[in-house]
């Protein structure tokens, strides 16, 4: 009872609850910031035009109640910076849309393949995370076969997850949280 | 003796339906920016074509109700977004004061460029009262209509409750609130304040596509309204309505009573929402200068006045039996 009450109430532990991966929209303070700030107004979901933006409700603990997340497998951020603009609070800091700006504020997570089911590192040219990225060449390469190498400055829109097209996805989001 | 019977502005009388106009402009507002949203989606998508029968019907519905107005679908629809708790207007941040004392108990720490946009909703808070909860708020659009919902089950002979409880008990769910955003780092009375989750929760239903948990604490709300005391939740337990109360004590704007043109009828406080007593000038920093007893009273007794206070009470009204009787038995001592 004591260890659920805890869960609920405290940021750090709900947020690493396994059954959940999921992403802060992009230029998102750190978890604790974050949540402190948001007054879950639901603005940067009416800004987003990719509809990617959803809201928890009571699955991820009391203090997480109506704040904004992204399932980069059911909808991935786009990186239009959008949401940061219109947030009153600063939680989703305004970030220019600007190569030097979003590698400077974005860090949603980091994507990780999975070489045992990746088409392309099982011998079957593939390629498709390559071709969604938003930052080519700077967020993932690839090499012979086309196969996928994530780079350190991929910051985690989930693009290439969104479009992977191996059921299940072998390359994925590790959000920034965990 | 003369009797001069004073008038209060005519425009007084009839400020209650612009009240509802407001009430209903904001809740058709929180309606339509939600699909306008999704219609947004819909344009930035550039495919039509590729859109389900009903989503064509939407986007079809929408075009026809805003290419009067707009010419670049995606940018020009950001110009009102968000809530009554937070939102933007042509460019202009405007927030719940409640939002910014939540956000500056979760945080421990001031933000200044977030408080900022509370500051224009304090300051007409201070001039003019609770006046958010009566012409603004979209949960007292609900409410009000669920007084009315409560009139008709009375007069079918059904039970609902009219409970008196103590005023200060919001202030408490005030503090509590505070204290819990403050212990758990997250702005937790955003959850119990029910215009916000009127706001959300409909964006939820139509954009997002299904009530979310919010939706059932407002439902209770409404079931306590119901069955335990008439507005009850905004009179005892709203966290916005105490922090409005607080803000709006020394309004400037106040409804008064001429006792001259008074006959002790009591409409107004049968009529009064938030069970204030405005026959014998009672109003106090609950009033919500909602102007439903200035619209009922038979005999222009009640006007606005830019007065600190509240008067004390006046005694009965002058064309009432009571006064009448007191002068009479005055005049033969």
């Amino acid at each position: 009872m004591v260890a659920l009450a805890q869960t609920a109430l405290n940021p750090a532990v709900a947020s690493n609850k396994p059954s959940l991966r999921y992403l802060r929209p992009p230029g998102a303070l750190p978890e604790e910031d974050f949540l402190s700030r948001c007054i879950h107004c639901g603005q940067c979901g009416e800004a987003c035009p990719n509809r990617c933006i959803n809201y928890f409700e009571l699955e991820n603990g009391l203090s997480s109640i109506d704040t904004p997340y992204i399932i980069p497998r059911e909808k991935a951020c786009i990186l239009c910076m959008k949401c940061g603009d219109v947030c009153p609070t600063g939680a989703i800091q305004q970030v220019k849309y600007e190569l030097e700006d979003i590698l400077d504020k974005v860090n949603m997570g980091r994507a990780v393949v999975d070489r045992q089911l990746c088409l392309s590192w099982q011998g079957k040219t593939c390629g498709v995370c390559y071709r969604a990225c938003k930052l080519p060449d700077i967020a993932i390469r690839v090499g012979m076969l086309e196969q996928p190498h994530v780079l350190d400055d991929c910051i985690g829109c989930g693009l290439c997850e969104r479009s992977c097209i191996q059921i299940p996805q072998a390359i994925k989001i590790l959000p920034r949280q965990t | 003796m003369t009797s001069k019977t004073i008038k209060p502005f005519f425009l007084w009388k009839h400020l209650n339906k612009l009240r509802w106009l407001s009430l209903c402009t904001v809740f058709a507002m929180l309606i339509f920016l939600p699909y306008a949203h999704v219609y947004q989606t819909f344009e930035a998508a550039h495919a039509y074509d590729l859109l389900a029968d009903s989503e064509k019907q939407l986007y079809d519905t929408m075009e026809a109700i805003t290419s009067p107005f707009i010419n670049d679908i995606e940018k020009d629809l950001d110009a009102i977004k968000g809530n009554t708790w937070s939102g933007t207007f042509f460019g202009y941040q405007l927030s719940d004061p409640l939002a910014a004392l939540g956000q500056i108990f979760a945080g421990r720490s001031f933000y200044l460029p977030f408080l900022l946009t509370a500051l224009v909703p304090v300051i007409f808070t201070i001039v003019f009262g609770r006046f958010f909860c009566g012409w603004i708020c979209p949960a007292t659009f609900i409410y009000e209509l669920n007084t009315n919902v409560a009139a008709w089950l009375r007069r079918a002979g059904l039970k609902t409750g009219n409970r008196r409880f103590d005023l200060r008990i919001k202030y408490l769910v005030l503090a509590i609130g505070l204290v819990l955003s403050a212990i758990t780092g997250s702005v937790l009375v955003a959850g119990i304040y029910p215009p916000a989750i009127v706001g959300r929760e409909i964006y939820y239903a139509i954009a997002l596509g299904g009530f979310g948990a919010g939706s059932v604490f407002f439902v209770i709300t409404l079931l306590f309204d119901l069955l335990v005391a008439r507005r009850g939740f905004c009179r005892y337990l709203c966290p916005g309505g105490a922090l409005y109360s607080l803000l709006g004590r020394f309004r400037i704007f106040r409804i008064q009573r001429i006792v001259e043109n008074c006959n002790d009828c009591a409409k107004c406080n049968a009529i009064c929402e938030f069970g204030l007593d405005p026959l014998r000038d009672g109003f106090g920093q609950e009033c919500n200068n909602c102007t439903a007893c200035i619209a009922i009273c038979p005999t222009d007794a009640l006007t606005f006045k830019v007065r600190l206070s509240d008067v004390p009470n006046m005694g009965p009204g002058h064309l009432g039996k009571l006064y009448r009787r007191d002068k009479k038995d005055n005049g033969k001592q």
